[in-house]
């Protein structure tokens, strides 16, 4: 059974659908968004639950594969170190997100140019900038202007609560002379736009039932459904569909039901994440494109980037109030963010600080560090641990490696039937060193904050969050798979606006540059719509 | 024993045991006002978690139900009324305190006696947080002296 013809079909709706369909409606095309998941509750939120903790490690857990929620596809990450984390319901991985919002700086988009390694991007960041600043209206960012590591920009909101916890590493970055800065947030510190301010629950990744923390289904989607696009959930894309002349024209997908349906459209957007994306363009073969999809370059599903992580917690005798606050946005550094190759390596990483955990986190994170017995001694382990630690997360900048890759796994299958994505991913030497070095000036940064012990946990093996590079841009259709504006090189009505198309990683989180770059390809699409296809 | 409907709740003898068991993993802390995993009523909570890990289920049934035939064989009485050294002795021994540990910790952090305890607020945090100290912001005059970090390109 066919369906009305649409003029742009979205697949995906979360951090960079609804970007683009936003930034889309005002054209009044006839925009249409197809999406696996469905639209969350927030009042069902774990955090409006006294075993809200307890359920990261079920329905809200952060691997598709152990959540058990029908909406998600699995994920073969055994062939990883990191294992892939993602979301899937309106708002994406937007649901569960920390909401910590850097900016890439300018460097960051030339890295060959800069430091002789990877390729620079096709586009810079003074192109991106004003991108950011309407990010950074619509999803509602907190932060403070002046930080020394960036050019100047505009940022709404005033900075999120420091805390116990940020004032006593910020003491400690300042006694080593190390920079820091209050981290830009995706989250409302004041009302906004009819939004209420962060009341520091510090559940931000399992939801945030109040509202404050900008997953897509509360900033984007309802201002882009106000303008006319439609968001149609529960239908899980298996294949584009392609014309004789090698045109996009459609879709197939499944329903609710698990009814095979078609859908055909003027102009196809994959909005899938770096997982997702590459996913679904191998399992669209054709005899014009035997390989899969816009992969003449062969490198659809190539390049895969995580950014490794690590996570250094130190141990304080004070009580931090380390559950207060929302759990990734802090303070953030970048002492190390720039090459200095007499470390041993190029490139470099940021710090992250986080809040401390909860009492059950507390108790099961200490388990596995080997630190909560059972018996007469849980006690004291308990409580040396809960309120009593402040740590971080280092982000290192992954570089592409042809070898890290997403294919389609020959047997694995979601619950259509759909091939599963395989992924095949190892730590590159000089990632291992990065690591090495970050988790050293971690433990440095921990004791000149007042650690009386740290733990660090390299590379931190559930951190694949970020999800990068498996079709990335570049002016030459031979060594990239879309444009500098996201038109796939090989068909000329398909688009890439996830993360996929990213051709470095840079060493910050990467939705507020995904979000950028949606909608600056909205403003190229809408610019050129007369010829979108030359 | 391979025709055991493990789906079932667990029996008074079962919850008496588990519940001893429970108290040896966490034991009650007068100075701190802590009860023991037993006494604050977790076996409950490690019944209903249990029944949804149907793995792990017949592990933990099995492993209580050998516990008490060593206590017999061994010390001639039930787990229960065994001494804290004769209890210590024979859970070292078993293979099932581990994954126990786990429902154990997450039921115990979860209760409303031991939450009130540590001193938290007896509710979720939504929808009502936390308040936080304003911040401190002239933290930052050092770091606002430096000057610019981030590269800039060749023209
Ligand atoms: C625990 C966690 C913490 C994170 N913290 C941060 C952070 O602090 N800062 C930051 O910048 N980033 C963070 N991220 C990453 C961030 O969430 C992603 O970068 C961002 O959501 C990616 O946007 P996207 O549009 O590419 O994909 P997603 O937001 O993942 O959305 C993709 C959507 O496509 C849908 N989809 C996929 N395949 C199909 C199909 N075949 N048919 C129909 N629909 C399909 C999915 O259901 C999903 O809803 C975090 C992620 C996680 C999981
Ligand atoms: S800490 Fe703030 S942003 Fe995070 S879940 Fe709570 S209210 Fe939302």
């Amino acid at each position: 059974m066919s369906e009305e013809a649409v003029d742009v079909l979205i697949i995906g709706a979360g951090a960079s659908g609804a970007a683009l369909a936003w930034s889309l409606a005002d054209t009044r095309m006839n925009i249409l968004c197809m999406e696996q998941g469905d639209w969350m509750d927030p009042a069902k939120y774990p955090g409006m639950s006294n075993d809200w903790e307890a359920r990261q490690l079920g329905d809200f857990g952060l691997s598709p594969n152990t959540r058990g929620r029908r909406e998600d596809y699995p994920v073969n990450d055994s062939g990883s170190p990191i294992a892939v984390s993602m979301f899937n319901a309106v708002g994406g991985s937007t649901i569960l997100y920390a909401a910590h919002f850097p900016r890439f700086h300018p460097g960051d988009f030339k890295v060959k140019t800069l430091d002789g390694v990877a390729d620079d991007w096709p586009i810079d960041y003074d192109l991106l900038a004003p991108y950011y600043n309407a990010n950074a209206r619509m999803m509602g960012v907190s932060g403070l202007a002046g930080d020394p590591a960036y050019p100047a920009k505009e940022v709404p909101l005033p900075p999120v609560t420091l805390g116990k916890v940020g004032e006593t590493l910020a003491r400690g970055f300042n006694r080593l002379g190390w920079h820091w800065w209050p981290s830009d947030s995706a989250i409302t510190t004041q009302e906004y736009e009819g939004r209420a301010p962060c009341i520091n629950a510090g559940t931000c990744l399992l939801g945030c039932g109040q509202g404050a923390k900008a997953s897509t289904d509360i900033t984007y989607w309802p201002e882009a459904v106000r303008r006319g696009v439609r968001v149609k959930t529960r239908c899980r894309v298996r294949e584009i569909t392609v014309r004789e002349n090698g045109m996009a024209d459609g879709v197939i997908y499944y329903d609710a039901d698990g009814v095979e349906r078609k859908q055909k459209a003027e102009v196809v957007v994959l909005a899938c994440n770096g997982i997702g994306t590459p996913r679904l363009l191998l399992n669209s073969r054709s005899k014009q494109f035997p390989d899969g999809l816009a992969n003449r370059s062969g490198l659809v599903g190539k390049n895969l980037m995580f950014h490794p992580y690590a996570m250094v917690t130190g141990v304080f005798d004070e009580p931090l109030d380390s559950y207060k606050g929302p759990t990734g946005c802090c303070i953030m550094s970048q002492e190390f963010y720039e090459t200095d190759r007499s470390r041993g390596f190029v490139r470099g990483y940021s710090f992250e600080i986080l809040r401390g955990f909860g009492p059950v986190s507390t108790a099961l994170w200490g388990m596995q560090q080997g630190r909560m017995p059972w018996g007469a001694d849980h006690h004291r382990a308990h409580s040396e641990l809960f309120n009593h630690t402040a740590g971080m997360v280092v982000i290192c900048e992954d570089l592409p490696e042809p070898g890290n890759s997403v294919t389609l796994d020959p047997e694995l299958v979601d619950s259509d039937g759909i091939p599963a994505p395989k992924i095949n991913y190892r730590l590159s030497d000089n990632s291992s060193k990065m690591l090495e070095h970050s988790v050293a000036r971690a433990r440095e940064v921990l004791v000149a904050s007042g650690a009386n012990d740290t733990i660090a946990e390299a590379p931190l093996p559930f951190a694949g969050w970020h999800l990068m590079g498996t079709a990335r841009m570049g002016a030459d259709p031979n060594t990239s798979v879309v444009n500098e504006w996201g038109r796939c090189h090989d068909v000329k009505n398909l688009f890439v606006i996830d993360g996929s198309v990213f051709v470095t990683s840079a060493a910050v989180n990467p939705t507020n540059t995904i979000q950028a770059l949606a909608l600056y390809v909205g403003d190229r699409m809408k610019k050129n719509l007369a010829n979108l296809f030359d | 024993m391979s025709e055991e409907n493990f789906e079932r709740p667990f029996s008074a003898d079962e919850l008496r045991t588990l519940t001893s068991v429970l108290d040896e993993i966490i034991p009650p802390s007068v100075e701190r006002n802590l009860p023991g995993a037993g006494e604050a009523g977790v076996a409950a909570y490690v019944d209903a978690a249990l029944r949804k890990a149907v793995e792990l289920r017949p592990v933990i049934v099995q492993g209580l139900a050998d516990l008490e035939a060593q206590a017999r064989s061994r010390f001639g009485q039930s787990f229960a009324a065994l001494s804290k050294t004769e209890k210590g002795a024979l859970l070292n021994e078993q293979g099932f305190i581990f994954p126990l540990m786990l429902h154990a910790y997450i039921g115990y952090y979860q209760n409303e006696r031991v939450v009130s305890a540590l001193g938290l607020p007896l509710r979720p945090p939504h929808p009502q947080g936390y308040e936080m100290e304003r911040s401190d912001l002239s933290l930052l005059d050092v770091v606002r002296r430096r000057p610019k970090m981030f590269r800039t390109l060749p023209e």
